[in-house]
Protein backbone atom coordinates (compact mmCIF):
# COMPACT_ATOMS: atom_id res chain seq x y z
CA UNK A 1 0.00 0.00 0.00
CA UNK A 2 1.29 3.19 -0.80
CA UNK A 3 2.39 6.24 1.87
CA UNK A 4 -0.71 8.04 0.58
CA UNK A 5 -3.28 5.29 0.65
CA UNK A 6 -1.93 4.20 4.00
CA UNK A 7 -2.85 7.90 5.29
CA UNK A 8 -5.96 8.14 3.62
CA UNK A 9 -7.07 4.86 5.45
CA UNK A 10 -6.20 6.42 8.84
CA UNK A 11 -8.22 9.11 7.95
CA UNK A 12 -11.14 7.68 6.74
CA UNK A 13 -11.51 5.24 10.04
CA UNK A 14 -11.30 2.30 7.24
CA UNK A 15 -14.16 -0.38 5.69
CA UNK A 16 -17.69 -0.08 6.19
CA UNK A 17 -17.60 2.25 9.12
CA UNK A 18 -16.22 5.45 7.88
CA UNK A 19 -14.54 7.91 10.41
CA UNK A 20 -14.56 4.68 13.06
CA UNK A 21 -18.61 5.70 13.74
CA UNK A 22 -21.73 3.21 12.21
CA UNK A 23 -23.36 4.08 8.82
CA UNK A 24 -26.59 5.03 11.09
CA UNK A 25 -24.42 7.94 12.74
CA UNK A 26 -22.02 8.79 9.51
CA UNK A 27 -25.90 9.01 7.40
CA UNK A 28 -27.39 10.94 10.18
CA UNK A 29 -24.19 13.84 10.65
CA UNK A 30 -24.35 14.07 6.64
CA UNK A 31 -28.28 14.55 7.19
CA UNK A 32 -27.75 17.07 9.97
CA UNK A 33 -24.84 19.04 7.53
CA UNK A 34 -27.80 19.46 4.73
CA UNK A 35 -30.35 20.39 7.47
CA UNK A 36 -27.86 22.79 8.73
CA UNK A 37 -27.59 24.28 5.42
CA UNK A 38 -30.88 24.51 4.46
CA UNK A 39 -31.08 26.83 8.00
CA UNK A 40 -28.33 28.70 7.09
CA UNK A 41 -29.81 29.83 3.41
CA UNK A 42 -33.18 30.94 5.31
CA UNK A 43 -30.72 32.82 7.86
CA UNK A 44 -28.73 34.75 5.18
CA UNK A 45 -32.20 35.54 3.06
CA UNK A 46 -33.45 36.89 6.46
CA UNK A 47 -29.86 39.13 6.35
CA UNK A 48 -30.33 39.79 3.03
CA UNK A 49 -34.05 41.14 3.36
CA UNK A 50 -32.99 43.29 6.96
CA UNK A 51 -30.43 44.84 5.77
CA UNK A 52 -32.08 45.65 1.83
CA UNK A 53 -34.49 46.97 3.73
CA UNK A 54 -36.21 50.53 3.05
CA UNK A 55 -38.27 50.47 6.29
CA UNK A 56 -36.30 50.82 9.14
CA UNK A 57 -35.73 47.33 11.07
CA UNK A 58 -38.44 47.79 14.00
CA UNK A 59 -37.79 47.33 17.56
CA UNK A 60 -37.34 43.70 18.38
CA UNK A 61 -38.11 44.49 22.34
CA UNK A 62 -41.25 46.39 21.06
CA UNK A 63 -42.38 43.45 19.16
CA UNK A 64 -41.46 40.26 21.93
CA UNK A 65 -41.05 39.46 25.00
CA UNK A 66 -37.28 38.82 25.03
CA UNK A 67 -37.53 37.28 28.78
CA UNK A 68 -40.31 34.69 27.57
CA UNK A 69 -38.00 34.08 24.50
CA UNK A 70 -35.10 33.35 27.39
CA UNK A 71 -37.37 30.83 28.84
CA UNK A 72 -37.90 29.34 25.64
CA UNK A 73 -34.40 28.41 25.40
CA UNK A 74 -33.96 27.87 29.01
CA UNK A 75 -36.54 25.05 28.15
CA UNK A 76 -34.50 23.80 25.14
CA UNK A 77 -31.24 23.85 26.61
CA UNK A 78 -32.62 22.01 29.63
CA UNK A 79 -34.18 19.25 27.53
CA UNK A 80 -31.05 18.67 25.80
CA UNK A 81 -29.46 18.13 28.69
CA UNK A 82 -31.86 14.96 29.60
CA UNK A 83 -31.48 13.98 26.00
CA UNK A 84 -27.23 13.81 26.64
CA UNK A 85 -27.90 12.04 29.51
CA UNK A 86 -30.54 9.54 28.14
CA UNK A 87 -27.92 8.70 25.25
CA UNK A 88 -24.91 8.09 27.60
CA UNK A 89 -27.43 5.89 29.98
CA UNK A 90 -28.41 4.03 27.00
CA UNK A 91 -24.75 3.01 25.93
CA UNK A 92 -24.01 2.06 29.61
CA UNK A 93 -27.18 -0.29 29.11
CA UNK A 94 -29.09 1.79 31.77
CA UNK A 95 -32.88 1.49 29.74
CA UNK A 96 -34.73 2.51 32.80
CA UNK A 97 -32.32 5.65 33.07
CA UNK A 98 -32.44 6.28 29.62
CA UNK A 99 -36.52 5.91 29.03
CA UNK A 100 -36.75 8.53 31.63
CA UNK A 101 -34.92 10.84 30.55
CA UNK A 102 -36.33 10.71 26.92
CA UNK A 103 -39.71 11.29 28.67
CA UNK A 104 -37.96 14.44 30.53
CA UNK A 105 -36.76 15.31 26.72
CA UNK A 106 -40.49 15.30 25.15
CA UNK A 107 -41.90 17.05 28.45
CA UNK A 108 -39.04 19.92 27.94
CA UNK A 109 -39.86 20.12 23.64
CA UNK A 110 -43.67 20.31 24.18
CA UNK A 111 -43.66 22.90 26.68
CA UNK A 112 -41.39 24.79 23.97
CA UNK A 113 -43.98 23.92 21.98
CA UNK A 114 -46.55 25.40 23.71
CA UNK A 115 -44.44 28.22 24.41
CA UNK A 116 -44.17 28.96 20.97
CA UNK A 117 -47.42 28.65 20.19
CA UNK A 118 -48.29 30.96 22.40
CA UNK A 119 -45.94 33.34 20.79
CA UNK A 120 -47.71 32.82 17.38
CA UNK A 121 -51.12 33.86 18.57
CA UNK A 122 -50.02 36.71 20.83
CA UNK A 123 -48.52 38.26 17.20
CA UNK A 124 -51.68 36.90 14.65
CA UNK A 125 -53.94 38.69 17.34
CA UNK A 126 -51.59 41.41 16.80
CA UNK A 127 -52.54 41.50 13.65
CA UNK A 128 -49.16 39.57 12.09
CA UNK A 129 -49.52 37.83 8.92
CA UNK A 130 -47.42 35.57 6.21
CA UNK A 131 -47.55 38.80 4.23
CA UNK A 132 -47.28 41.60 6.55
CA UNK A 133 -48.84 43.13 9.05
CA UNK A 134 -52.79 43.63 9.08
CA UNK A 135 -53.18 47.69 7.93
CA UNK A 136 -54.61 49.18 11.03
CA UNK A 137 -53.51 46.77 13.20
CA UNK A 138 -51.13 47.40 16.27
CA UNK A 139 -48.38 45.89 14.65
CA UNK A 140 -48.97 48.46 11.68
CA UNK A 141 -49.01 51.18 13.99
CA UNK A 142 -45.50 49.81 15.49
CA UNK A 143 -44.68 50.31 11.61
CA UNK A 144 -43.63 46.68 11.20
CA UNK A 145 -42.69 45.78 7.56
CA UNK A 146 -43.76 42.70 5.82
CA UNK A 147 -40.43 41.15 5.51
CA UNK A 148 -40.44 41.22 9.23
CA UNK A 149 -43.28 39.16 9.77
CA UNK A 150 -42.32 36.88 7.01
CA UNK A 151 -39.06 36.68 8.54
CA UNK A 152 -40.47 35.32 11.63
CA UNK A 153 -43.24 32.88 10.55
CA UNK A 154 -40.93 31.17 8.26
CA UNK A 155 -37.80 30.81 10.67
CA UNK A 156 -39.46 30.19 13.49
CA UNK A 157 -41.89 28.03 11.59
CA UNK A 158 -39.34 25.68 9.95
CA UNK A 159 -37.60 25.30 13.63
CA UNK A 160 -40.80 24.65 14.95
CA UNK A 161 -41.86 21.84 12.67
CA UNK A 162 -38.46 20.40 13.44
CA UNK A 163 -39.12 20.25 17.11
CA UNK A 164 -42.66 18.64 16.07
CA UNK A 165 -40.93 16.19 13.99
CA UNK A 166 -38.50 15.54 17.16
CA UNK A 167 -40.97 14.88 19.61
CA UNK A 168 -42.64 12.67 17.17
CA UNK A 169 -39.50 11.11 16.87
CA UNK A 170 -38.49 10.85 20.98
CA UNK A 171 -42.32 9.46 21.14
CA UNK A 172 -41.77 6.64 19.12
CA UNK A 173 -37.85 6.13 20.78
CA UNK A 174 -39.32 6.38 23.63
CA UNK A 175 -42.29 3.33 23.04
CA UNK A 176 -39.80 1.22 21.51
CA UNK A 177 -37.70 1.64 24.68
CA UNK A 178 -40.25 0.83 26.55
CA UNK A 179 -40.98 -2.43 24.60
CA UNK A 180 -36.71 -3.20 24.87
CA UNK A 181 -36.75 -2.87 20.99
CA UNK A 182 -34.83 0.11 20.60
CA UNK A 183 -30.81 -0.20 20.30
CA UNK A 184 -28.98 2.19 22.19
CA UNK A 185 -27.68 3.31 18.69
CA UNK A 186 -31.54 4.15 18.28
CA UNK A 187 -31.31 6.84 21.11
CA UNK A 188 -27.88 8.50 19.80
CA UNK A 189 -29.55 9.30 16.70
CA UNK A 190 -32.66 10.53 18.10
CA UNK A 191 -30.36 12.32 20.71
CA UNK A 192 -27.97 13.68 17.74
CA UNK A 193 -31.26 15.02 16.13
CA UNK A 194 -32.87 17.29 18.97
CA UNK A 195 -29.59 18.52 19.92
CA UNK A 196 -28.92 19.99 16.37
CA UNK A 197 -33.27 21.27 16.69
CA UNK A 198 -31.18 22.75 19.65
CA UNK A 199 -28.42 23.94 17.97
CA UNK A 200 -30.31 25.76 15.28
CA UNK A 201 -32.31 27.80 18.30
CA UNK A 202 -28.85 29.26 19.28
CA UNK A 203 -28.80 31.06 15.75
CA UNK A 204 -32.14 32.22 15.38
CA UNK A 205 -32.35 33.69 19.00
CA UNK A 206 -29.43 35.44 18.59
CA UNK A 207 -30.17 36.37 14.64
CA UNK A 208 -33.72 37.07 14.63
CA UNK A 209 -34.15 38.32 18.58
CA UNK A 210 -31.05 39.92 19.79
CA UNK A 211 -29.51 41.62 17.18
CA UNK B 1 -10.92 10.05 33.77
CA UNK B 2 -11.65 8.29 36.64
CA UNK B 3 -13.74 11.22 37.51
CA UNK B 4 -15.64 11.03 34.11
CA UNK B 5 -16.44 7.69 34.64
CA UNK B 6 -17.60 7.96 38.20
CA UNK B 7 -20.02 10.83 37.13
CA UNK B 8 -20.54 10.30 33.97
CA UNK B 9 -23.26 13.29 33.22
CA UNK B 10 -21.39 15.66 34.75
CA UNK B 11 -19.87 17.33 31.60
CA UNK B 12 -23.88 17.38 30.69
CA UNK B 13 -24.78 19.51 34.14
CA UNK B 14 -21.29 21.63 33.65
CA UNK B 15 -22.25 22.51 29.42
CA UNK B 16 -25.79 23.77 30.93
CA UNK B 17 -24.78 25.89 33.22
CA UNK B 18 -21.86 27.50 30.77
CA UNK B 19 -24.59 27.98 28.14
CA UNK B 20 -27.28 29.08 30.40
CA UNK B 21 -24.54 31.68 32.18
CA UNK B 22 -24.20 32.73 28.31
CA UNK B 23 -26.95 33.24 27.47
CA UNK B 24 -27.81 35.46 30.23
CA UNK B 25 -24.45 37.25 29.81
CA UNK B 26 -25.75 38.05 26.14
CA UNK B 27 -29.08 39.37 27.58
CA UNK B 28 -27.78 41.57 29.91
CA UNK B 29 -25.23 42.60 27.03
CA UNK B 30 -27.46 45.43 25.78
CA UNK B 31 -27.82 47.31 29.00
CA UNK B 32 -23.94 48.25 29.06
CA UNK B 33 -24.51 50.31 26.20
CA UNK B 34 -21.63 49.03 24.21
CA UNK B 35 -20.63 50.63 20.50
CA UNK B 36 -23.07 48.67 18.29
CA UNK B 37 -20.42 46.93 16.22
CA UNK B 38 -19.01 45.52 19.51
CA UNK B 39 -22.33 43.93 20.67
CA UNK B 40 -22.71 42.41 17.56
CA UNK B 41 -19.65 41.14 17.33
CA UNK B 42 -19.98 39.94 21.23
CA UNK B 43 -23.42 37.84 20.46
CA UNK B 44 -21.93 36.90 17.20
CA UNK B 45 -18.70 35.30 19.31
CA UNK B 46 -21.14 33.58 21.98
CA UNK B 47 -23.45 32.28 19.51
CA UNK B 48 -20.11 30.59 18.22
CA UNK B 49 -19.24 29.17 21.34
CA UNK B 50 -22.83 28.06 22.02
CA UNK B 51 -23.09 26.35 18.93
CA UNK B 52 -19.56 24.57 19.48
CA UNK B 53 -20.12 23.65 22.98
CA UNK B 54 -23.88 21.85 22.01
CA UNK B 55 -21.93 20.71 19.01
CA UNK B 56 -19.00 18.89 21.05
CA UNK B 57 -20.15 18.02 24.26
CA UNK B 58 -23.74 17.23 23.68
CA UNK B 59 -23.80 15.70 20.20
CA UNK B 60 -20.19 14.27 20.95
CA UNK B 61 -17.97 15.89 18.13
CA UNK B 62 -15.20 16.32 20.47
CA UNK B 63 -14.62 12.65 20.80
CA UNK B 64 -15.46 11.47 17.48
CA UNK B 65 -12.83 10.92 14.86
CA UNK B 66 -11.53 14.32 14.01
CA UNK B 67 -12.17 14.00 10.30
CA UNK B 68 -15.77 13.71 10.72
CA UNK B 69 -15.84 16.67 13.08
CA UNK B 70 -14.13 18.76 10.40
CA UNK B 71 -16.50 17.13 7.50
CA UNK B 72 -19.50 18.66 9.36
CA UNK B 73 -17.61 21.95 10.60
CA UNK B 74 -16.23 22.97 7.27
CA UNK B 75 -19.21 21.62 4.98
CA UNK B 76 -21.48 24.02 7.04
CA UNK B 77 -19.15 27.22 7.71
CA UNK B 78 -17.77 27.15 4.25
CA UNK B 79 -20.88 26.84 2.15
CA UNK B 80 -22.65 29.10 4.61
CA UNK B 81 -19.42 31.98 4.28
CA UNK B 82 -19.50 31.46 0.26
CA UNK B 83 -23.52 31.85 0.34
CA UNK B 84 -23.54 34.68 2.12
CA UNK B 85 -20.23 36.38 0.33
CA UNK B 86 -22.50 36.21 -2.30
CA UNK B 87 -25.64 37.17 -1.02
CA UNK B 88 -23.73 40.59 0.97
CA UNK B 89 -22.86 42.04 -2.45
CA UNK B 90 -26.61 41.97 -3.75
CA UNK B 91 -27.46 43.48 -0.56
CA UNK B 92 -24.73 46.20 -0.93
CA UNK B 93 -26.20 46.64 -4.39
CA UNK B 94 -29.50 47.08 -3.21
CA UNK B 95 -28.82 49.42 -0.55
CA UNK B 96 -26.94 51.23 -2.15
CA UNK B 97 -30.09 51.88 -4.78
CA UNK B 98 -32.71 51.90 -2.18
CA UNK B 99 -33.33 55.83 -0.82
CA UNK B 100 -32.93 55.68 3.34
Amino acid sequence: MHAAETALESHWGGGTAPFGASWQKTMMWIFIVTDALLFSSLLTGYGFLRHASAVPWPDRTEVFSISFIALMTFILITSSVFMAIAVTAAQKGDLKLALRNVIFTIIGGAAFLGCQVYEWTKLIHEGARLTGAVPGSELATMGVPPIFTQAFFVLTGFHGSHVLSGLVILTVTAIRTSMKKTPPQGIEMAGLYWHFVDLVWVFIFTLFYLL
Amino acid sequence: MSTDSAHPYRIYWVTWAILLVITVGMLAAEKFHMPKWFLVGFLLTFMAVKAVMIAGNFMHLRFERRNLAVMVGAGIVVTSLILYAYVSQETARIMHLTPR
